[in-house]
């Protein structure tokens, strides 16, 4: 669970945005809500301890963030407005390290299922540089399958994809949070899902 | 052994990657190779000036073959945030920088060293220095790796402006080449010359993770 209390963020005396407050339980979904610049991103970062705050503090389960980190990082997943597959590689490769490096204990039934499901399946063998921007992306949420953890904190993930990956990816958040699993996800547009926080920067 | 085995799939993650990208460390190696042949054209067919000056000229284009693959440490991981990625399955900047270290050590430098003979060949360098040249150059391309590190992770928070890090890694560089030509110029002084090498890779060895992660931990803030 993690408890948001107000939250504000300082760089190089400007103010970001400031006094966000958020409680977010398992199975709830968050989103940030802005324009471009609002801040959206600077918060993903604050919850994830890579932007020190200026004022406020961030709880997991209770505890200071900064004194649970381990075990926050052990149960989140973060996916940021850039791809993180390697494009020199192959879509296999790039399953195959994720599956090692995240010590997956997704089978390859499901993950081909996952492919099939992104319509990736007929592309397996393609290098990720030749691959649209949508297609990477779609790849990218392979990643959150892989790595299979509670937490999912999402910059944009709605953007630059067509409407049958976003009804998937809606259908995907809601299947994990009927998991027990919470998201927390930027958009500037309306995503058409039940959300039980809303964050306007 | 969880920790373990990410460092293992860490490695064979740059295993993959530089399989993928294998015509970057042949190009370093030509480039190497190339530049030899232009100062053996340019000094003349004078077997004993090449000689003698054979230790330098590896050196230096050593040297400047290893500021060529400066990008590769910590660019692509940077810009696709691949670095972020690490971060959060457990790895620690200043350990992320460690593992990137060994990495250049072993996909980057290790092609020189196997092609140091044969540039000692050409450069007319003798049987018995091969042992001093080689001894040289291991010490000397695991402090450059060091080396290339602090300076690339310096260029993430500099716009990105790879010309600062070559100029970092080359005035660092200077004492590591006086000592390492010492060592084969100056058999007699061969063992307090290593020593002297060792105490300087010892150096950058302590403190390449503390400031390559500072350096990642404040170009991941201000990205």
């Amino acid at each position: 669970m993690i408890i948001v209390k107000d939250l504000s963020v300082e760089r190089q005396d400007k103010k970001i945005f400031e006094n966000i407050n958020l409680s977010l339980v398992p199975g709830n979904i968050a989103i940030l809500k802005g324009k471009n610049g609002s801040g959206k991103t600077t918060l993903l970062k604050a919850l994830l301890n890579i932007i020190e705050p200026s004022v406020g503090s961030i709880y997991w389960k209770g505890k200071l963030l900064k004194k649970n980190l381990y075990d926050f990082y052990n149960h989140v997943t973060f996916i940021a407005d850039t791809t993180s597959s390697l494009k020199k590689l192959t879509i296999k490769d790039n399953i195959n390290i994720w599956k090692r490096f995240f010590m997956s204990n997704i089978n390859n039934t499901q993950i081909e299922t996952a492919l099939k499901t992104l319509k990736l399946d007929n592309y397996l063998d393609k290098k990720v540089g030749t691959l649209s921007f949508g297609e990477i992306k779609k790849l990218e949420f392979l990643r959150l399958i892989i790595e299979n953890k509670k937490v999912w904190i999402l910059d944009e993930p709605l953007s630059n994809l067509d409407d049958d990956t976003i009804e998937l990816m809606k259908q995907t958040f809601e299947d994990h949070c009927a998991k027990e699993g919470s998201i927390i996800f930027s958009s500037h547009q309306n995503p058409g899902i039940y959300v039980s926080e809303e964050i306007h920067l | 052994m969880k920790f373990l085995n990410k460092i293992i799939y860490f490695f064979y993650r740059e295993y993959k990657l530089n399989l993928s990208g294998i015509q970057d460390i042949l190009t370093n190696i030509i480039f190497f190779f190339v530049s030899i042949f232009i100062f053996i054209f340019s000094i003349g067919p004078d077997k004993e000036t090449i000689s003698l000056i054979g230790v330098g000229i590896v050196w230096t284009l050593l040297l400047l073959s290893s500021t060529l693959s400066l990008r590769k440490f910590y660019q692509e991981d940077f810009e696709n945030g691949n670095l972020l990625v690490m971060h959060l399955n457990g790895f620690s900047y200043g350990f992320i920088a460690i593992l990137k270290t060994l990495s250049n050590m072993i996909f980057v430098q290790i092609p020189f060293l196997l092609s140091i003979p044969i540039a000692c060949i050409l450069l007319n360098i003798s049987n018995e220095k091969l042992i001093y040249v080689f001894t040289s150059f291991t010490l000397g391309s695991l402090i450059l790796s060091c080396l290339g590190s602090i300076s690339s992770s310096m260029n993430l928070m500099n716009q990105r402006n790879y010309l600062l890090g070559s100029v970092i890694v080359m005035i660092f560089s200077v004492p590591i080449i006086i000592f390492s030509v010492g060592i084969i110029n100056l058999e007699e002084s061969f063992n307090s010359l290593v020593n002297i090498l060792f105490g300087i890779l010892l150096i950058v060895f302590a403190i390449n993770p503390w400031a390559s992660g500072l350096c990642l931990k404040l170009s991941l803030e201000n990205n």
